[in-house]
């Protein structure tokens, strides 16, 4: 038992520093405990340890944060070795260890985290795991999206969690789950940090402006991103925004990946996301979107060039030549097979119907379905049935404002009338309107922080310094503002330039 | 005469590139004949093809009466006959063989439709003998290096060109003056040439420089007024024939009287009365044209000859758009046998039918297709069972209007209705307003991911750049206290 009071002792002296004002001495005193721990926890025999069920009980995750989770490690540790299987049936859900860490995500302390990010980030992965081989996944996605949230609420910095969590949520079909953590706008990848800069100096318990500073490798809150990771936490969201059918979220998140920076050759991701990028775009305003405007032509140019079935497609829908689109559809069917995109295609098939209905009520106030079907081309013509009943589903699932009346004059016609004036009253509108406003505005102003916070690392970063230094010593008396030791040796120089002046 | 070797062989060039060029003339007219010969006009036109033709005069008397002839099936044969008299009595054998071919096609039994082939060869022989000649005199002249004879001899050597119907040589000839023109006259005068060379060579682009030029350039002021009715009409020519109607309006509106029959190489003041009304009509709103074109007191001169497209004007700003189509459409026929406005008649039309829609439902919120009918398709309305069905031509053309965002109603086949819509200008702006900050924030967000993953990337390759530097034995005593830091930060 002396090891349980051992460690009561070293968090009971941590807990008595918590409320201290003094960061700096809060961050030694951490930094400490956790020497300890690692000293306690290697040179024992731990094996009674390990195997005492009860012994997590004596710890609140939310006060000791910490030691509750290196304890929960060696737990863990030892169950895998018992049972010489990486997932012991203990860490599944519902087992016991899954308990615990379900326990400990929801109640640790972010800040005393931040001191165990290697440790924190591999039991998320091992909860992520066990879940992904049980029967049930889903019961992760919250738990993970929680525990992110309490980690860093702002969630602005994009980690290697939520490349997990947005996996994990496509895989359980669990696509609500993920949105409170989606919907937080990223606007930093964790920069690996430069030669001026060393995390065992950094005190991280302090509030930071900008989680960036916290979550990135060397805490090891986050594991190295590669650049293909970006491409896929991005595909990933915007797939579950499809999913939810918002369309405006995904082909936001779609354009992202398109007008990430590349080097030399096209990553297939984008390729992916530009494929569900025209989809979306006829989904959303029935047109082809051209890429955002800031891709490098390259990408445009090879990936227009591998999309070209639904490049073809997306121009088939515009000409509103329902033939042309079908034909493309069919001719297409293996691609989209090929590239699970069958549901979207689909779905673009039935919003035609809307979407030329659409274009037939900016020219028309009303008119028979007979003439509608002349007009657009709905239907061949043949069966009035079948545009009748669809416009009818289509008014009913409010796609369309507009009536069905049946005439008198002609009774087997019926006359189509588009409604104007919009369903809300004119305050309703407005309010709405104002609400939007607002939210873009609040949206907007957060960016522009972001920008501030994105200008400031530019700055700080070593190729800005390196390239400001190097272009200084010959613009004059400028170099000694930067570095003083070349000042004397600048100063003789304009001596000299102004002798040969006046010789 | 070593210095004359390059002109001593150029004779025997000139005369090849002489018939190349009358063939490659041919062939263009043979084009141009292709692209006309789309417009057949059946009707017979108000003028009289002679008192018409004697309004002209030099090589646009046989351009205009080629055109006719190729043209209306009326006066086909009348007009060729005329244009191949008119051929005979020049140097021009392209035009003579041309008008000849076009005859025996319209009417093979007339006795001009044969070629005379004596003629032609009389001709060929004397325009050689007369180009070797030129060409014999202008070598003289650039051996004597005296600059106004060489300038003269090239201008003649042009007219020569000019007049047998090589225009691309003659261009050539009158552009070489340039160097040796001695006074602004001189240069006025070579600018006056290339222009009319390039009006009938349609390079229009060339026209409009050298309007450009001859208005910049260093004559005296009194002169410079003098030109500018003619320059006018060029410009005007060049604005028209490139589509830029308003322009071209404008261009003709302000040419003076004093134009009178001073230019009618090309043009008489009754073209520009045409070509000026027509112009601003389909360019111009109802103010416009009463301020600019009614009110306008030297232009008045010029309507006051063509007094229909003055009546047209004024039943257009006085909103009798039937009148005022009517008018028009009398006088198609006239001028699809014009020769400059035949290629825009159609769209000039067009442009001022979709006016008058425009203009006629300015004052209307609901409008019933059936009196729109009346004023803008009066023929179907009696001749159709259905005038204003869906499938008839002027309910399409609506649709088509409003299509392309020309109109701003909607048609209500139920009642037969044309409403207009109603533009709810707050809300407009609102959500205006609301997709360009959506639009704004989406790409201020990419800018700055982008921005981020490319600083993370450069970090990334910046610190694995230290490591190597950090292994050259040269790196600056400055660095060491970094290394230290970064060495330091790398065993933590």
């Amino acid at each position: 038992m002396s090891i349980t009071d051992d460690l009561m002792v070293a968090s009971a002296s941590l807990c008595k520093t918590t409320g201290l004002p003094n960061n700096k001495d809060y961050n030694h005193q951490i930094r400490n405990h956790i020497t300890a721990l690692r000293n306690l926890l290697s040179n024992k025999d731990l094996d009674s340890v390990a195997r005492d069920d009860t012994l997590l009980n004596n710890f609140d995750p939310s006060q000791d944060s910490i030691t509750y989770l290196f304890l929960l490690h060696l737990q863990i540790r030892a169950h895998r070795e018992a049972s010489g299987h990486d997932l012991p049936t203990d860490l599944l859900p519902s087992g016991k260890l899954w308990l615990k860490s379900e326990y400990f995500l929801r109640k640790f302390d972010p800040i005393q985290v931040r001191y165990a990010g290697h440790e924190w980030r591999q039991l998320v992965e091992l909860v992520v795991q066990a879940a992904q081989a049980s029967p049930r996944p889903f019961l992760a996605v919250a738990l993970v999206r929680d525990a992110m949230l309490r980690l860093d609420p702002s969630c602005a910095v994009l980690t290697s969690t939520h490349l997990l969590l947005t996996h994990l949520s496509l895989c359980s079909k669990a696509y609500t789950c993920a949105l409170p953590v989606l919907e937080r706008q990223i606007s930093h990848v964790p920069i690996s940090t430069g030669r001026h800069f060393s995390p065992s100096l950094q005190i991280l318990c302090a509030e930071h402006e900008s989680s960036l500073n916290f979550l990135n490798e060397a805490t090891g809150l986050s594991s190295k991103l590669l650049d293909r990771d970006y491409l896929r936490y991005f595909l990933y969201g915007g797939m579950i925004y499809l999913a939810l059918k918002r369309w405006e979220k995904a082909s936001h998140f779609f354009g992202t990946v398109i007008s990430m920076p590349t080097v030399g050759s096209v990553s297939m991701i984008m390729v992916e996301a530009y494929k569900k990028w025209i989809m979306v775009g006829l989904l959303e305003k029935g047109k082809l979107c051209p890429p955002p405007n800031i891709t490098a032509p390259h990408v445009v140019k090879s990936i227009q060039s591998i999309a070209k079935p639904y490049f073809n497609l997306a121009q088939a829908f515009e000409s509103g030549d329902k033939n042309r689109l079908e034909a493309e559809v069919d001719a297409g069917q293996d691609v989209w097979r090929v590239d699970n995109n069958i549901g979207l295609v689909s779905q673009v098939l039935d919003e035609f119907a809307r979407h030329s209905l659409m274009k037939t009520k900016k020219v028309f106030a009303a008119l028979t379905v007979g003439e509608l079907s002349a007009q657009t081309s709905l239907s061949n013509g043949k069966d009035d049935g079948i545009t009748e009943s669809k416009i009818s589903s289509l008014i009913m699932s409010g796609a369309i404002d507009a009536t069905l009346v049946h005439s008198q004059v002609c009774s087997n016609d019926s006359i189509l009338r588009f409604t104007t004036a919009s369903s809300t009253s004119p305050q309703c509108h407005e309010i709405e309107m104002q609400a939007q406003l607002q939210i873009q505005g609040r949206l907007l102003e957060s960016l522009f922080g972001n920008m501030e916070e994105g200008n400031l690392r530019l700055g700080l970063s070593d190729e800005f310094i390196d390239n400001s230094i190097r272009g200084q010593p010959w613009a004059g008396a400028g170099a000694g503002e930067i570095n003083p030791s070349l000042s004397g040796t600048a100063d003789l120089e304009v001596e000299e330039d102004i002798m040969g002046d006046l010789a | 005469m070593d210095t004359t070797l390059p002109d001593a062989s150029a004779p025997a060039p000139t005369n090849s590139s002489n018939l190349f060029s009358s063939n490659a003339a041919l062939a263009g007219a043979t084009g141009t004949e292709d692209g006309a010969s789309k417009i057949k006009v059946t009707e017979p036109p108000k003028f009289e093809l002679e008192s018409y033709i004697a309004n002209y005069k030099g090589r646009t008397r046989f351009n205009r009466l080629y055109l006719i002839g190729i043209t209306s099936t009326v006066l086909a044969t009348d007009a060729l006959k005329l244009a191949i008299a008119e051929a005979q009595s020049g140097k021009d054998v392209g035009r003579y063989d041309r008008s000849v071919r076009a005859l025996a096609e319209a009417s093979p039994s007339e006795k001009e439709a044969s070629l005379d082939s004596v003629w032609v060869q009389d001709i060929q022989r004397s325009v050689r003998a007369q180009t070797d000649r030129l060409e014999g005199e202008l070598r003289g002249y650039k051996n004597n290096l005296i600059k106004e004879s060489i300038r003269m001899g090239n201008e003649d050597l042009g007219n020569h060109y000019y007049e047998t119907g090589d225009l691309i040589a003659a261009s050539k000839a009158y552009s070489r003056m340039r160097d040796y023109c001695t006074t602004p006259n001189h240069v006025a005068s070579m600018l006056f040439k290339l222009i009319s060379v390039s009006m009938e060579r349609n390079d229009w682009l060339g026209v409009q420089s050298y309007v450009h030029r001859l208005r910049n350039s260093s004559s005296k002021p009194e002169d410079l007024v003098k030109y500018l009715p003619k320059t006018g009409v060029a410009l005007g020519l060049a604005q028209m024939h490139q589509r830029s109607y308003l322009e071209a309006a404008n261009t003709f509106l302000s040419i003076d009287v004093s134009l009178g029959e001073t230019y009618q190489d090309v043009i008489n003041p009754n073209d520009v009365a045409v070509y000026g009304g027509l112009c601003a009509l389909a360019s111009m709103d109802r103010n416009e044209l009463q301020q600019r074109v009614l009110d306008n007191n030297s232009f008045r001169n010029f309507l006051e000859l063509e007094p229909h497209i003055r009546r047209a004007i004024t039943f257009f700003c006085n909103s009798k758009f039937r009148l005022c189509l009517d008018i028009l459409e009398a006088y198609r026929t006239d001028y699809l046998l014009d020769i400059h406005l035949q290629p825009h008649v159609s769209d000039l039309y067009t442009r001022i039918r979709t006016k008058s829609i425009q203009q006629y439902l300015v004052p209307f919120s609901n409008v019933t297709l059936e009196s729109m009918a009346t004023i803008f398709a009066p023929g179907v309305v009696g001749g159709q069972a259905q005038p204003i069905g869906l499938k008839s031509p002027f309910v399409q053309e609506l649709i088509q209007l409003i299509k392309d965002d020309v109109l701003q109603a909607r048609i209500d086949l139920e009642k037969g209705l044309l409403v207009s819509n109603q533009a709810n200008l707050r809300a407009d702006v609102q959500e205006q307003a609301l997709e360009s900050l959506k639009s704004f924030n989406q790409e201020v967000h990419w800018r700055l991911l982008r921005s981020s993953v490319i600083n993370s990337q450069s970090q990334g390759s910046s610190t694995a750049a230290d490591r190597r530097q950090r292994r050259a034995p040269d790196a600056g005593p400055g660095m060491s206290g970094d290394d230290a830091f970064a060495s330091f930060g790398s065993t933590a």
